[in-house]
């Protein structure tokens, strides 16, 4: 498949190197520096910029398949995308920053010959919602329509969850089906044992994981989570936006150092207290009481001053600390010097475009641990006889998380039978993600 | 200031306002009250001299009148005003009454304050009653809003001078252009009129005390042409009529203009709507229970609280009953609802429920404030941030508005006023409510203050009825400092 990659900063070498391996990637960048970047991928590499007809064609446009424009200015990438299918005739993937491109009604950017839209932001603000709204959670993920819930818990020193899996007695519809420790990751089996420090993925549906989360935190019931905000940008806006759309339980903080930004964003959220100030400024996060906040959250557009909030966040002992991460690198780091739970907006758009180029005809629903780990949906063909769980050997590193019926969802046990027009949600992990469609079309077969 | 184009202006004003009376004229004529027919015809002939006179003096102006500055506009409005009243006032002086008297009464029509000096009601004819109330007609929405409705050239110089003379400090067009926003309002109070008259008519009054009452409750004036006001008709059913058209003045027209064409649910949104409703009901419950208490049946305690309220709150003035017998934790009720006024963009006086509203958000906001100095606190309206030069124009207003009542009522109190008497009276004509309490009570009459006490109660109807601001920056030097006769 012929890919033409327009912009080379994050997204642009993220999916470059998902997807050199197996398809020709031109990748589209007007600053030299950029290319020597790329160069240790077996990619072609064109200097110019992307709005230009010349500079297209050099790309191959008119052979390619995919365009993807992930430049940081909107506006390049849309007009990119137009231009692209004058030329030729690719499918177009187009990443934006501001909610002014994504109207509901339908046309939206369809007219310019796009099919579809990413917004990282909206993404990672929505991630962070969910994260929020669940005590405790480092992670959490929603489907089959809130049916059946992912949800990542560290386990504490004294956390009743250590010990051999098979002893645990979780409460019934609820599965764990993912450990991390340290930079290892796997999927438990009965005689897998649990050690304090370790992250634990516990699928299930909400009943089962509010008995889950009782356990697990210690906590009898949700109280009133105070939750401040550092950083009014498009992610903390959004952020801010969504949370007040439920406000019941929720006390909103939202730090922003520039005036006039804080005047907007205080004309547009209504039960949100607006400080302007720096959300690294000690001074301000005393006064204002910034350690009894049960959720510290960390969306400035920069690393380092994120990383300092933090730090600060933690020092004056706040419980949850959630921050954005801009460059991959950074990571592993932040997670290292203790943040609960850092999150790129790009990991997940990036995965999700990988996942769509490839041609996965599974739907992946989620992504963890940076597409380290992935959620899948599959649907059991209607020829396929019924068989117990139990009896299936589905491939190593992955697990049937749930199955969803009309009537109702459920996590499956080893005597539960897996029938035609089920679907099955399934936590895999990437390196094992192809033997998991191969399994499942063998199946079909 | 350019003093020649000011003339031009209020010249030009005052004669398009002469037609008007011709209408009481007509009607002095039907009735056959020959000498009030002659004061009529007199006053017409004046104001149309007067303001023809005015145009030809300053004649070269005419060019400059699309580049009106704000001053200018602010004196044009205010010199209009004061003119209109002593033309209006010709009338009453040809009918017998004295000149300040004359005035008093005049002013109390044009700003629909109410507020009467006439004593016996026999001794005048119905052309009279009928330009009483006419001028609270006209003054209800606004003579200038009129003008720009009906003089498509005054439209461009307009601006200045409808929002000058607006009530409530919202300035928000309802239309582009701004003579299609006056049509919309006249348009809109028109078919309001003409709703009431049928509604009283069918109630049983006759068609002349039908439209007087009309013309002055949609205007919240409150001039009835029986001595008893409103009570004297003894009608419930009258009485609720009164009561709707009441709650309707005191709402915005322009909110009920865009209600009609569709988007009802604009009446619903509206914070101030809300708020003006809820103060009626608290109100009215809180007056109902004082006078069921006082002995009162409750059906009537019911229609005269309402009535009562509506009539104080929106600044008309009528009376159900004779308030001013009523006790006095009723009377208190009142007294605070004086203070209040109806929603802005209404023909109601007074602060305006609005800006009461921004007060209250803004305190609040300070106290805030106090807990949090590093906090963005925006005072929001119906979901919109608040400009902070609104607020600080609400605050001075508030300022200014309770500084006039204050010297006002001094005044009355020092030239032999008794305390209640003089304290409601400046409130009254400064808020164009109409009656107060005391001497000046509902079936009482101005009349018997000191002469100097009615010039001052006449320009704090004035001073009120044009938002105070308007006047009172005339009073600044600098207005003044480089003024000249030329237009360019």
């Amino acid at each position: 498949m012929h890919v033409v990659i327009v912009g080379g900063g994050e997204i642009g070498f993220a999916l470059a190197h998902g997807l050199a391996a197996d398809n020709s990637v031109v990748v589209v960048d007007h600053t030299p520096e950029v290319a020597d970047r790329f160069e240790p991928l077996d990619v072609q590499f064109v200097l110019g910029v992307a709005t230009s007809r010349e500079v297209l064609i050099s790309a191959g446009i008119e052979r390619a398949d995919v365009l993807v424009a992930c430049t940081g200015l909107d506006e390049v990438n849309i007009v990119s995308c137009a231009m692209a299918r004058q030329i030729g005739q690719p499918r177009t993937i187009c990443f934006v920053s501001r909610a002014d491109f994504l109207q509901p009604d339908a046309r939206g950017l369809a007219g310019f010959g796009i099919d579809r839209v990413i917004w990282p932001e909206a993404q990672l603000a929505e991630d962070i919602e969910r994260i929020i709204r669940s005590p405790g959670a480092l992670e959490a993920e929603t489907f089959a329509d809130g049916a059946i819930q992912l949800v990542e818990y560290r386990l504490d020193p004294d956390s009743p969850f250590s010990g051999r899996v098979a002893n645990l007695h979780l409460p019934r519809n609820s599965l764990i089906v993912a450990v991390r420790r340290r930079d290892e990751f796997f999927i438990p089996r009965g005689a897998s044992t649990l050690d304090p420090g370790d992250k634990v993925l516990v699928m299930g549906t909400p009943e089962a994981l509010r008995d889950v989360r009782r356990r697990m935190t210690g906590d009898t019931d949700a109280h009133r989570q105070v939750v401040t905000i550092v950083g009014g940008g498009d992610v903390g806006l959004q952020l801010a936006e969504r949370l007040e759309r439920e406000p019941a339980g929720l006390t909103l903080r939202l730090i922003e150092r520039n005036r006039a930004r804080g005047e907007l964003i205080a004309g547009r959220l209504h039960h949100t207290l607006i400080l302007n100030g720096d959300g690294t400024d000690l001074e301000l996060l005393e006064n204002e009481d910034v350690g009894h906040s049960d959720v510290l959250v960390a969306v400035i557009d920069n690393d380092e001053r994120n990383l300092f909030a933090c730090l600060l966040g933690r020092q004056l002992g706040v419980p949850r600390i959630i921050t954005r991460v801009g460059k991959r690198a950074n990571l592993k780091l932040f997670e290292r010097v203790g943040i609960d739970v850092a999150i790129s907006a790009r990991g997940a758009a990036v995965a999700s475009v990988l996942h769509q180029i490839q041609g996965d005809p599974t739907r992946l629903l989620a992504v963890v641990e940076e597409g380290a780990g992935r959620i899948l949906e599959l649907d059991v063909p209607p020829g396929y006889a019924p068989r117990a769980l139990r009896d299936l050997a589905p491939p190593l590193n992955s697990i049937i998380g749930a199955i969803v019926r009309p009537s109702h969802a459920f996590v499956p046990r080893g005597d539960d039978r897996v029938e035609p027009g089920d679907r099955l949600i399934v936590f895999t992990t990437y390196a094992a993600a192809d033997q998991v469609r191969a399994y499942f079309t063998y199946v079909k077969a | 200031m350019r003093l020649q184009i000011v003339v031009h202006v209020t010249g030009t004003l005052v004669r398009l306002f002469s037609p008007a009376l011709l209408a009481p004229l007509a009607v002095a004529l039907l009735y056959s009250e020959w000498r009030d027919a002659v004061g009529f015809l007199g006053a017409f002939a004046t104001t149309a001299l007067l303001g023809g006179g005015m145009r030809w003096m300053a004649a070269d102006a005419a060019d400059g009148l699309d580049r009106l500055r704000r001053v200018e506009g602010l004196a044009i409005v205010s010199a209009t005003w004061m003119m209109l009243a002593h033309l209006a006032a010709i009338p009453y002086m040809v009918a017998g009454l004295g000149f300040i008297d004359s005035l008093f009464e005049a002013m109390s029509g044009l700003t629909t304050t109410g507020a009467t000096v006439f004593t016996d009601y026999t001794i005048y004819g119905r052309g009279v009653f009928f330009w009483r109330a006419m001028t609270q007609w006209l003054g209800g929405v606004g003579v200038i809003a009129l003008f720009i409705a009906v003089l498509p050239r005054l439209a461009i110089a307009g601006r200045e001078l409808f929002f000058a003379e607006a009530a409530g400090p919202s300035d928000d067009k309802l239309t582009p252009q701004l003579r299609q926003t006056a049509i919309a309002l006249w348009r809109v109070y028109i078919a309001l009129t003409a709703a009431q008259v049928a509604a009283l008519a069918l109630a049983g009054m006759s068609l002349f005390d039908a439209v007087c009452h009309a013309f002055t409750t949609l205007s919240a004036g409150g001039f009835s042409p029986h001595p008893l006001s409103v009570s004297g008709y003894q009608s419930a059913a009258i009485e609720w009529i009164v009561i709707v058209f009441m709650f309707i003045a005191g709402a915005n027209f322009g909110l009920q203009y865009r209600a009609v064409r569709g988007g009802r649910s604009a009446l619903i949104q509206d914070e101030e709507l809300r708020a003006y409703a809820g103060v009626v009901a608290v109100a009215s419950l809180l007056l109902a229970s004082v006078l069921i208490a006082d002995g009162m049946t409750s059906l009537d305690a019911v229609r005269h609280s309402a009535f009562q309220a509506l009539s104080i709150l929106t600044t008309t003035g009528y009376a159900s009953a004779d308030f001013e017998r009523w006790s006095d934790q009723a009377k208190m009720v009142l007294f605070l609802l004086m203070f209040i006024g109806g929603c802005a963009g209404s023909a109601a006086g007074g602060p305006k429920v609005v800006r009461h509203i921004l007060m209250a958000r803004f305190t609040l906001r300070e106290l805030k404030r106090t807990l949090h100095p590093r906090a963005i606190l925006p005072v929001k309206l119906g979901g919109r941030v608040v400009p902070e030069h609104i607020l600080r124009d609400v605050q001075v207003f508030v300022l200014f508005y309770l500084l006039t009542f204050a010297v006002g009522a001094a005044i009355v109190v020092g030239l032999g006023a008794d305390l209640i008497t003089g304290i409601t009276a400046s409130i009254a004509c400064l808020g164009n409510i109409g009656p107060g309490f005391g001497a000046i009570g509902p079936m009482a009459s101005f009349a018997d203050l000191h002469p100097v006490s009615k010039i001052v109660l006449t320009l704090e109807m004035w001073i009120g009825r044009l938002e105070v601001m308007t006047v009172l920056v005339l009073f600044r030097f600098e207005a003044w400092r480089t003024s000249r006769w030329a237009a360019t």
